[in-house]
């Protein structure tokens, strides 16, 4: 496996407060990687740590160079995206401007691409085209979630780190959600970080699980034996073994 | 009738200083949510340095440009030395640190170039012209010109240009402009740049007409401020639609509503703001953000 990123003993925290105690993680090219826990395990920490908008410390190594010291702007333009946690929605511009800004923010050499990546953007998600003069602000959480995802891809990023795609959207929109990303590592030739609670839904598309509790690895495993481990589920990502998901407070 | 009209066209061209600070001012405060108390000192310092240059014998023609270049440079100069250093620390403290800044600079001016009031030439000449009843001076006109082609440069640089989507972004949203690789010091540096340009401009339409002197935008900069709650803070148009009218009200109340002389003029504004705020919080041409909950 070519390690696209290497990450080892990464640390994080906000204030005098340490979220992330010591983590190691490898994301190779073009696989999916689910980043799994509970509320507060440390998931979001984690990405934001990699894509620098979290002071951290630790080896992170990204297609070969150290992200040590690197802004955020700089690491986004090195090739990794991040969907954040509530999307990140550009509220006030219109869909087709947050569209835009996710093209003119890719490298030089994927520039004779983009218009292309724009068609396909409009033809996986139609809605967005239809409503490509509307402030984004006005769009639904679902609709939201796929701009958030149209503007991440079309800066062509090698690794796209996504937060909780699911999150707040309707159990529907949220399969559609998970399909579409199965698709999109071919289409876009991605590798994935994906972080989430549901861990069923996750496994499914991902190649890989890593479950995360209270800051650590507790797990990792191809994404099928995890699925299969009834007792690691109930245990660490707050499933009954029926599967259910308990509501957490 | 002709004499109202006269009236109006003398307020215009009162507004037009008034509509490129209050441009100025909303350009910041969409960049970065600050309101810039020295954006009119910033225009100030501007109309003087022209005025060195075309003492030193420069024409027009160069002074303009330069003088733009110079704004800029100086501008987004100011926003990375001294404004970038407090930013972490809140609103008040930027807030704060843009009166120091008013302060500062009205100094240097008055340090460097005399309290004193100095008649400055017009860039556009001495000439009037009639146009029917109407008479305007070559520096309305040419100021005019001068105003409406920041507006519109404006307008061009953020609605088409990719720089200009990048500001607007990290307006609206620094940390998701952040992951997209947009860096945000640099945006807001241009952002102070483009305002203090633009601030520029007032302040070559002001000297002229109104005496060169450390005070020259004193009165101007509250109007300003005013124009910009009027016209709507979300709003560019807004901005210099808001300067002209306060530019046209407060003149034809002084010439038309008895009791309101030279001094008074200036109530007839903030009534007007008021009844404004009252009935459309978010100004004549602001929209409140369109953001589903």
């Amino acid at each position: 496996m070519s390690g696209l990123l290497e990450v080892t003993g990464l640390t994080a925290g906000y204030g005098g407060v340490r979220v992330l105690h010591g983590i190691d993680i490898a994301v190779g090219e073009n696989e999916i990687v689910a980043v799994l826990g509970a509320n507060g395990a440390g998931k979001t920490t984690l990405l934001r740590a990699l894509s620098g908008t979290v002071r951290s410390s630790g080896e992170v190594a990204f297609a070969g160079r150290s992200l040590a010291g690197t802004s955020a702007a700089r690491i986004a333009r090195g090739g990794l995206g991040h969907v954040p946690q509530g999307r990140g929605t550009f509220t006030d511009l219109t869909v087709e401007e947050n569209v835009r800004l996710g093209v003119i923010s890719r490298p030089a050499s994927t520039r004779g691409q983009a218009d292309g990546d724009v068609e396909r953007i409009y033809e996986t998600f139609p809605v967005l085209r239809e409503m490509r003069r509307r402030p984004a602000g006005a769009l639904s959480g679902g609709q939201q979630q796929m701009l958030a995802l149209s503007r991440a891809l079309l800066a062509r990023p090698r690794l796209l780190l996504i937060d909780e795609p699911s999150l707040g959207l309707a159990p529907l929109t949220s399969a559609d959600m998970f399909s579409v990303l199965a698709r999109l590592r071919d289409e876009w030739s991605l590798s994935v970080l994906l972080a989430e609670q549901n861990a069923r839904a996750s496994l499914k598309v991902a190649d890989r699980g890593v479950v995360l509790a209270r800051g650590r690895v507790v797990a990792s495993a191809p994404a099928a034996e995890l699925a299969a481990d009834e007792g690691l589920r109930a245990a660490y990502l707050g499933e009954s073994p029926d599967g259910l998901t308990e509501v957490s407070s | 009738m002709s004499e109202l009209l006269q009236q109006t066209v003398s307020g215009l061209t009162t507004g037009l200083v008034y509509a490129a600070l209050a441009l100025a001012i909303a350009l910041v405060f969409q960049g970065t949510g600050t309101l810039n108390f020295a954006q009119g000192e910033f225009a100030t310092l501007a109309a003087f340095v022209s005025f060195a240059l075309s003492t030193a014998g420069l024409s027009w023609w160069l002074i303009v440009p330069v003088l733009v270049v110079l704004a800029f440079v100086f501008g987004a100069g100011v926003e990375r030395l001294l404004v970038r250093p407090v930013e972490g620390n809140g609103p008040l403290a930027l807030l704060t640190v843009t009166a120091a800044l008013l302060l500062g600079t009205n100094a240097v001016v008055a340090l460097i170039w005399g309290t004193d009031v100095r008649s400055m030439p017009s860039p556009f000449g001495d000439a009037v012209h009639h146009v029917g009843p109407l008479t305007f001076t070559a520096q309305a006109l040419g100021g005019g010109a001068l105003v409406l082609t920041a507006m519109v440069l404006c307008g061009a640089i953020f609605r088409f240009t990719p720089l200009g989507l990048r500001l607007r972004a990290v307006a609206d949203n620094p940390d998701s402009a952040r992951l997209l690789g947009i860096s945000t010091g640099l945006m807001l540096a241009v952002g102070w740049g483009i305002a203090a340009a633009v601030g520029a401009v007032a302040g070559l339409v002001a000297a002229p007409t109104l005496g060169l002197s450390p005070e020259l935008m004193t009165n101007a900069l509250l109007l300003a401020l005013a124009a910009v709650t009027l016209g709507g803070f979300s709003s560019r148009l807004g901005a210099v639609v808001g300067g002209l009218l306060i530019g046209v009200l407060s003149n034809l109340a002084s010439r038309y509503v008895p009791g309101i002389g030279g001094d008074l003029q200036l109530v007839v504004p903030f009534a007007v703001i008021f009844l404004v705020l009252l009935v459309r919080p978010q100004g004549l041409f602001g929209r409140p953000s369109a953001v589903r909950a």
